[in-house]
């Protein structure tokens, strides 16, 4: 691969109490591009991806060995902040999850936390985010009106809103349409095939054809570990392991 | 589906964020700092809780264990003649305990058919408008002050025992027992009613679908699937009929005798809590007296302790299994169902006509519940509204209570209330954002909750007495309004920690998750994105501490009220009059002032209610708004 590098894990291994839930993952994920993550349940996918902005040090159980590099700087160093790396690495999760606030203050939340005051400064951030999520249309003349009141598609977009407006270089994605009808899946789609243009994208999900249409490269995991990784085209087309192809062609799963 | 919009607009240039030096090193080092320090200040006050039950403990034992020292430990706990006051004074617990048995023993007899029919009905058998008014009402019933109940007990039970039973004095172990069965009735009630409404809704729907009636499926599925819950909701009113005082202390007759025959439920008792609410007042501080009415805590307290020890270990016992197998439960339920249908000589009656029957008993338990509180009502509006006047509510009283108003007892429950949630809230919140936000189960949360649950379950009297021993003696405090305040404090602490807690646990994770992923810390999530919503459950726990902050009795009794004070306190230390104190004293040693009395009541019940109206409207906004 000759693209630049913004993720990459040297031999990370992770447990959970005594479930070894990964195991010698090495992966490195291309700047600017959509990467997916595909495989069984159970396999693996979604721990790997709480790992990139640590989401994992809240659960209790967890343990971590191995090197997990933003930019070539180790997520895990004694000196790194956990959270200007979650500033840094976005997430949008599987089942929207807006804040009991309005659509603006949803989106608003990230700036004012990380020192954002002043309100035309707000009002711009909040208006560029709701259009980089292709939220704005919907929801500039209710911009005040609580966030709960959106459909389930409109609340994962203002969900991707709210992770734009801190600016972030990665957004990590956890089967983000799993919860969706498939109008309001296409269209998180077509957002994240743009949002490529400008931020990385990694994002999991249980749908094949999700992943062979939105996403550049495809890594496919089983049992924790990382069987495949490379052009999503390559994955499904000449896939390099049988058990891949057995996987996307619906043998097992 | 919409048409392509606007491309996404590309936004690298905002350049608010590029602090100097942000890189992925030690930006947060300041927010970091600032979380670790609001994690430790929050346990610090945390420990509170723990520190307050050791203090609590200490006190208790290092004055009744000289009781035993004096009397002897066997002595003490059986034997047969309390009489500190005589010439030759004894001390012998052994009436009181079984005082303390006996009236709790006949109150559960009334009150659990009672409160497991009318949890029944609300949970299954009430449409939706009748259990709106059923719910609230036992709500309300709960609400209602003990000293209220005991001057209902006084002037209308007692006296209805002693006309319709043909006895000298209404005053005994009957006319107790039924108020306490009345006071015990809605904790039962709430507790049963979610442990059977919180029964899946397919266990029904199977049960159901076999063509069994809904009294088979309530009898056969659905009460024995909630079975622990409502075995856990009898101890916990068994714990709250013993730890009562004010009313039992009104209307029992308190001769420290055992009934003769044991069945005479004719006779006057004396129960643990009575005693104290009795002597604690006008006890020699430490004479041999003094440390005996310290040991009769002592036991009040390790009783109510194994009562709710037992009641905690049901519960841990039912959210352990409470992943059950409903098929085990439906196939039992099928085969015992249609074991009946196939044996058709063997039954009784049609299940048609028993389920008519069934539903006719179980509806009949919920309307004698709402009678009780109907009467009650009744009976304090009826006679207490007439009392009402402009010089009543703002006058001071004259003539011992008999004339006068009551305005520095409403001003005194004012500032007691007020004082004791400046003590309790920011306690009790900080508490219960470090249990829930912040630490795993460890030892140290694990002891916490145990101090807070034992906190739940002491008796009042056993805070008026800690508040007594610490706070007015020790502190040197002197009998004050602070003193008062501190007691109700420590006394509704755990009820706002507890409401706090369940507040906190209903905000969903991923709310805590999507703050995270911001980049937020700890505690400014906890601050913008948890607590807001928590806030109107936040609100109702403190509202309804309010409520029983105002009517409670036995905590002030020696702490801070006094019967009769024309002017308000104009420092924490001095004493101040309270409404529920100023009924007692009316009620009890003023003869000719039941006008007054009726006034004093009504004002009090009038205020309580109010409040609680106040939490369970707050409580039905939010749920609204939660539904959309």
């Amino acid at each position: 691969m000759d693209e630049s590098t913004i993720l990459e894990t040297r031999d990370l291994n992770l447990w959970y109490g005594q479930n070894h839930a990964l195991i010698d993952i090495s992966i490195r994920i291309p700047k600017n591009r959509v990467t997916a993550l595909i495989g069984p349940s159970g396999c693996g996918k979604s721990t790997l991806l709480r790992c990139f902005n640590r989401m994992n040090d809240l659960i209790d159980s967890s343990r971590i060995t191995g090197e997990i590099l933003f930019n070539g700087n180790g997520i895990h160093d004694s000196l790194a902040d956990v959270y200007a790396i979650r500033e840094k690495i976005g997430m949008v999760f599987q089942k929207p999850n807006p804040f009991q606030k309005s659509i603006y203050e949803n989106v608003a939340y990230g700036p004012r936390i990380h020192g954002v005051r002043e309100k035309k400064a707000l009002d711009r951030i909040v208006e560029e985010s709701l259009k980089g999520a292709a939220l704005w249309d919907e929801a500039k003349d209710r911009l005040h009106e609580p966030a709960l009141a959106l459909s389930g598609g409109q609340q994962q977009r203002l969900c991707i809103a709210r992770s734009l407006a801190v600016e972030p270089e990665v957004i990590l994605m956890d089967e983000p349409c799993s919860a969706l009808d498939p109008i309001a899946t296409a269209k998180i789609e077509d957002l994240i095939i743009r949002l490529a243009r400008n931020y990385t994208v990694v994002i999991v999900t249980h749908n094949m054809q999700q992943a062979a249409r939105a996403s550049d490269y495809t890594g496919f995991m089983y049992m924790g570990k990382l069987v495949e990784f490379d052009m999503t085209t390559k994955i499904f087309e000449d896939p390099g392991e049988e058990l891949t192809e057995n996987y996307i062609t619906g043998r097992f799963g | 589906m919409k048409k392509e919009q606007a491309a996404p607009v590309p936004f690298q240039s905002f350049g608010r964020l590029r602090r100097p030096g942000i890189g992925l090193i030690s930006a947060g080092a300041k927010r970091q700092l600032v979380d670790r320090i609001v994690g430790k200040l929050l346990l610090f006050v945390a420990l509170f809780a723990i520190v307050t039950v050791f203090f609590i403990i200490v006190f208790l034992l290092r004055d009744g264990y000289q009781i035993v020292l004096e009397t002897g430990i066997w002595n003490f706990l059986v034997g047969q003649d309390w009489n500190p006051a005589g010439r030759d004074p004894a001390y012998g617990a052994f009436p009181l305990i079984v005082g303390t048995v006996l009236v709790t023993a006949l109150a559960m007899a009334i009150a659990v058919p009672l409160s497991i029919g009318t949890a029944v009905f609300t949970a299954e058998i009430a449409g939706p408008r009748t259990r709106s008014v059923v719910k609230p009402a036992v709500e309300l019933l709960a609400g209602i002050p003990s000293v209220v109940y005991g001057f209902f007990g006084l002037i209308l039970l007692a006296d209805w025992i002693r006309i319709a039973f043909d006895q000298p004095s209404g005053s005994s172990w009957l006319a107790g027992s039924i108020l306490l069965a009345v006071m015990a009735i809605p904790t039962i009630t709430s507790v049963a009613e979610d442990a059977v409404s919180s029964v899946p809704r397919e266990f029904r729907e199977g049960s159901l679908a076999l063509g069994a009636t809904h009294w088979q499926t309530i009898k056969n599925v659905v009460v024995p699937r909630a079975l622990s819950g409502i075995g856990a909701a009898i101890i916990l009113g068994m714990g709250r009929a013993i730890g009562e005082t004010m009313a039992v202390l009104m209307v029992t007759g308190n001769a420290a005798v055992i009934p003769d025959p044991i069945t005479d439920i004719f006779s006057p008792v004396r129960t643990l809590t009575g005693t104290l609410g009795i002597e604690m007042g006008e006890v020699a501080f430490g004479s041999t007296h003094y440390h005996a009415l310290f040991g009769v805590a002592v036991i009040l307290l390790v009783i109510t302790l194994a009562v709710n020890g037992a009641a905690r270990v049901i519960v841990n016992r039912m959210q352990a299994t409470a992943r059950p197998k409903p098929h085990r439960a439906l196939t039992a339920a099928a085969s015992r169902i249609t074991h009946a249908a196939s044996a058709p000589f063997g039954r009784l009656a049609h299940p048609r006509t028993s389920q008519r029957c069934a539903f006719l008993l179980i509806s009949l338990s919920a309307a004698i519940v709402l009678a009780a509180l109907g009467v009650i009502l009744f009976e304090i509006v009826v006679n207490g509204a007439g009392a009402i006047t402009w010089e009543f509510l703002t006058g001071s009283p004259r003539d011992l209570g008999r004339a006068g108003g009551i305005f520095p007892a409403i001003a005194g429950t004012f500032w007691l209330v007020t004082g004791a949630l400046a003590v309790a809230l920011p306690l009790g919140i900080a508490t219960a954002v470090y249990l829930i936000e912040y630490t795993a189960d460890t030892p140290l949360t694990r002891g916490i909750r145990a101090a807070v649950d034992l906190l739940n379950g002491t008796p009042s009297i056993v805070f008026g007495l800690f508040g007594f021993a610490f706070l007015v003696l020790f502190l040197n405090f002197g009998v004050s309004l602070i003193a008062g305040q501190i007691t109700l404090g420590l006394m509704i602490l755990p009820t706002i920690i507890r409401t706090t807690e369940e507040s906190l646990r209903s905000i969903p994770g991923s709310l805590r998750e999507g703050s995270y992923a911001l980049g937020a810390t700890k505690w400014q999530t906890i601050r913008r994105v948890v607590l807001p919503p928590a806030l109107p459950g936040i609100l109702t726990g403190a509202i309804l501490s309010i409520g029983r902050a105002a009517g409670e009795t036995a905590p002030i009794m020696f702490t801070a009220a006094v019967f009769s004070s024309r002017y308000l306190p104009s420092s924490l230390a001095e004493p101040v009059m309270a409404l529920p104190y100023h009924l007692f004293v009316l009620t009890t040693s003023i003869p000719g002032a039941s006008t007054q009395s009726y006034g004093t009541a009504f004002v009090l019940l009038l205020l309580v209610l109010a409040i609680y109206l106040a939490a369970i409207l707050v409580r039905r906004r939010y749920n609204r708004e939660k539904v959309m």
